[in-house]
């Protein structure tokens, strides 16, 4: 400490330290804040349609639309240390030679921001500047976690390798969510129980099944 | 005259303090850090504000190396008192060369 150089070393040194343990602490402070999200998914609409994977495909494929509700609250999930939450639902079903769900498509996704990151969003000006006074002055905001969809349209259709998807059986969907913090690891829905943070209530639809292929109303009118 | 200021200018750039100073920037710069680390999270937890924990950790950082880094008087208020060279009163043993006393 004899010399202003050193002295900004060892000031800076120690700084790093004290940083690196504030980060641990602040990660580590995601496992009091207890996470009990719920929701619930209904499905509306499905159809399976006949369509190109992209305009130059020269395979015809079956694509599922399948159109949902979903009401959820995910405002536990909203901390000082959450940057922002990324919720997606998927359309699951099992292989033929299986039980399990072992084929999984997400149809729909959203991004939420707390407050602390809307500056991260990539939305254009006026939507960002309405963003943002949409929680002036609040550090967080669970109420964004509320999502109240009313027979939404997927953002993605589902296809499968085959090119064959109608007629498909126990397909149920599911809600899921992956907090994205500041500090710490991601974490996704859980699927066991640890202190406060609980498994998703509800979150999962009603098993249904894909129609047949739809047929185009128009093209048979014109042949 | 140049040779004086160039002194002066590498002084102050240098900022030398005494033992006791540097003994106690050893010990301030500890215990602010720690305190600022600690205020910051749990300011930022209580007001679940993370902005405003960053803000609260940069700027104690910031204030702690101002307090610490320049060689301000409160770091130098115990010299050395170095003892007089030679450690013994001279004594003249009266040796002359050219009519004047050398030794």
């Amino acid at each position: 400490m004899h010399s202003t150089l050193v002295r900004t070393q060892n000031v800076f040194g120690f700084f790093t330290t004290v940083a690196f343990v504030v980060a641990a602490l602040i990660a580590a402070s995601d496992i009091v804040a207890s996470r009990t999200p719920k929701a619930s998914v209904v499905v509306k609409d499905v159809s399976v349609v006949m369509g190109r994977a992209n305009y130059y495909a020269k395979k015809k494929e079956e694509f599922a639309n399948i159109r949902f509700s979903m009401s959820a609250d995910l405002s536990s999930l909203f901390t000082w240390n959450t940057k922002q939450v990324f919720v997606y639902v998927s359309a699951s079903w099992p292989n033929s030679t299986s039980s399990e769900p072992s084929n999984e498509a997400v149809i729909w996704d959203t991004i939420i921001t707390n407050p602390s990151a809307d500056h991260l969003q990539n939305i254009g000006p006026a939507a960002m500047k309405k963003l943002k006074r949409s929680a002036k002055g609040k550090p967080i905001d669970p109420s964004r976690g509320k999502i109240e969809l009313k027979n939404q349209k997927p953002k993605y259709q589902v296809s499968v390798p085959s090119g064959k998807i109608a007629h498909t059986n126990d397909v149920v969907l599911e809600v899921h969510y992956n907090v994205q913090p500041w500090v710490g690891v991601l974490t996704w829905t859980p699927q066991i129980e640890f202190l406060g943070w609980k498994k998703m209530k509800g979150g999962v639809s009603k098993v249904f099944s894909l129609p047949a292929v739809k047929v185009k109303k128009d093209s048979t009118k014109k042949n | 005259m140049a040779d004086e200021m160039l002194e002066k200018v590498r002084d102050l750039a240098e900022g030398q303090i005494d033992f006791e100073g540097q003994r106690f920037a050893e010990f301030l710069a500890t215990a602010l850090l720690t305190i600022v680390g600690a205020l910051s999270f749990i300011v930022g937890f209580t007001k679940q504000d993370i902005k405003l924990a960053l803000m609260y950790g940069l700027g104690g950082t910031a204030l702690t190396m101002a307090l610490i880094v320049p060689p301000w008087p409160f770091f130098n208020r115990h010299p050395v008192k170095w003892l007089p060279v030679g450690g013994i009163k001279k004594q003249s043993q009266g040796i002359s060369v050219d009519g004047q006393i050398v030794g």
